[in-house]
């Protein structure tokens, strides 16, 4: 199932401007979302699901403008983990992956026997099922991580939308969060789009990569063609060198010469 | 999976159980250590029954609240419903609306328009934090209260039915207006069971429970509108019973957990019983003295409201 943006442009009342973005994303990519903060990533993100509905231009889902699914309908195609996400209520970690089944099971009806194995399904994938009896509440960020992800894959959607979902994850937690994210992609054939900080982390995992600055689109492409001193360099501001990874020759990220005067000066 | 079905089943027989027994107490305990029938079917049975409709209503509707607002702490009683109710039966009584119903449709309707009146006051973003609820109630109820005591000093005959709906006790009763209240709150209890899973899936936000395929912008109004009318219906007959709403849906929710399906049923008779109980109590221990029973749950449940604000507050959620 294919997403495309075509000329899609948004303004927020500060005027903040999102011009004329145009991505083509097939079914199955692997896309990275990155750019600085304020570069329009989430907003492009939000654009995508249909939260936001853009002033001109067109998100197509299937060819068909996600705005104009309904709730249940487009839920069953596109899976979304937000940033911001809620705990207040105790419920427990089945319930809560149980909730990613609304859109195909309904209100009132008794969940078919079908229902409750998609469940534990995507509670073994995750590995979420070691807790699958306890709330919500009093689960780490890691954990709670993969529960989201345990139901967005219960939403058995073609794509799925993150906004940072390595937000306030130590490094095993990411790199978990990482391959369970390919994994989806190569072995179910998910379609993932992922805003992302770490440029590196982007690089070495995500297929392609869209690079945003100050809301434009500036590059598309593979990592090698997005990741590079010049451009990086540019639209963050800093002097950046970037180098390969010895084991996945995928490119890196790191601070280049400020970094060294700094540390010097403060010898 | 079983297990629990079985135990929220139990939980919720034992609930029943609980609700007929205390019925039954309170029909047998009274000033009168003797009672003769009439005593019994005539005073004390439509003060339970009463108690049943007020408790049931705004227990439910304390539950739902709270899931909307995804705000544990939430209770109408914060809204100033009670004063908006009171403000509404002074108009009509300054308007000389002389049939008696007009004084219960006018602190129906009031009730009703307070609440609103809240919640778009305190909505930030799509969200009602505790925080500008309660200050948005405060403002709401100095309000009213001023518009009551400006009628008051203008209309003082119409004194005593404002007093009544500021106090909140289960002994005036309209046998016709008793039903309405009780359509209202049935009709109420249904729609929000019928919406129970898109409920539990509201707390986890707006944009979380849109993307799980929640209509969520008509599934908040009905809810909300729902819970309103089992609030007002409630005020309307009763005058305004302060924290049964708070108590009875949290301290239920660790009984039985948050699931709605549960939840609002269970919600609804704890109420009936926490009301039944109170009320049976408010005009026993100091008899032939009878303390409004609106008075009694506030005082229990202003100190239990601090409890919780604190512990939520130590452990840095709101």
């Amino acid at each position: 199932m294919d997403l495309r943006l075509n000329q899609v442009s948004f303004s927020f009342r500060d005027g903040f401007r999102l011009s004329e973005v145009n991505l083509e994303i097939p079914g199955g990519s692997f896309l990275g979302l990155i750019g600085p903060n304020g570069s329009g990533k989430s907003t492009l993100l939000r654009l995508m699901s249909g939260e936001l509905k853009p002033e001109t231009g067109q998100v197509l889902l299937d060819n068909r403008p996600v705005t104009g699914f309904s709730a249940v309908e487009l839920a069953r195609q596109m899976a979304v983990i937000s940033a911001e996400q809620h705990f207040d209520f105790p419920f427990l970690v089945r319930d809560v992956v149980a909730m990613g089944r609304f859109a195909h099971m309904g209100r009132m009806g008794r969940a078919p026997a079908a229902n409750d194995d998609v469940i534990e399904e995507s509670l073994r994938l995750t590995e979420a099922d070691a807790f699958a009896d306890r709330p919500i509440s009093h689960l780490s960020s890691g954990e709670r991580q993969r529960v989201l992800i345990a139901r967005a894959v219960a939403q058995q959607p073609a794509i799925m939308l993150l906004d940072e979902p390595d937000a306030h994850l130590d490094l095993h937690h990411q790199l978990n969060a990482f391959r369970l994210l390919q994994r989806l992609n190569r072995e179910r054939g998910i379609s993932l789009v992922t805003v992302l900080h770490d440029l590196s982390a982007a690089a070495s995992f995500c297929q392609r990569l869209a690079l945003l600055d100050r809301g434009t689109l500036i590059k598309h492409g593979l990592p090698n063609d997005v990741i590079t001193a010049e451009t990086i360099g540019r639209v963050y501001g800093h002097e950046i060198i970037v180098f390969r990874n010895p084991v996945t020759d995928s490119p890196s990220v790191a601070i280049g010469a400020e970094q060294d005067q700094w540390t010097r000066n403060s010898q | 999976m079983r297990a629990m079905k079985t135990r929220t089943g139990t939980s919720l027989a034992v609930l029943l159980f609980l609700l007929l027994a205390t019925g039954l107490i309170a029909l047998l305990v009274g000033p009168v250590s003797d009672p003769s029938a009439v005593i019994i079917w005539r005073i004390r049975l439509p003060r339970v029954l009463m108690g049943l409709l007020v408790g049931a209503g705004l227990a439910a509707a304390g539950t739902v609240f709270q899931g909307v607002l995804r705000n544990p702490l939430a209770d109408p009683f914060m809204l100033g419903t009670s004063s908006a109710a009171a403000a509404g039966v002074m108009i009509a009584g300054a308007l000389h609306l002389g049939h008696y119903s007009s004084l219960y449709f006018m602190a129906l309707t009031f009730a009703l328009l307070s609440i609103m009146l809240v919640y778009r006051i305190a909505q930030i973003e799509g969200r009602a934090p505790i925080q500008t609820m309660i200050l948005a109630g405060v403002i709401v109820s100095l309000f009213f209260n001023a518009a009551v005591f400006v009628f008051f000093s203008i209309f003082y005959r119409e004194s005593f039915n404002t007093l009544f709906y500021l106090l909140g006790t289960l002994t005036e009763g309209d046998p016709v207006l008793i039903g309405i209240s009780s359509i209202l709150t049935a009709g109420g209890l249904a729609v929000c069971w019928y919406l129970s899973r898109d409920l539990d899936i509201l707390t986890q936000g707006e944009q979380t429970a849109q993307h799980l395929g929640v209509e969520v912008e008509s599934v908040k109004k009905i809810l909300f509108t729902a819970a309103s009318c089992m609030v007002a219906a409630a005020v309307a007959v009763a005058g305004m019973i302060g924290f049964v709403g708070l108590i009875v849906p949290h301290m239920l929710r660790m009984i039985v957990g948050p699931n709605h399906r549960v939840l609002i049923p269970a919600a609804a008779m704890g109420g009936a019983i926490f009301l039944i109980l109170a009320d049976t109590l408010a005009r026993t221990v100091l008899a032939p003295i009878e303390i409004p029973v609106g008075a009694l749950t506030a005082l229990v449940g202003s100190p239990y409201f601090v409890y919780l604000l604190r512990r939520r507050q130590r452990h840095g959620q709101f």
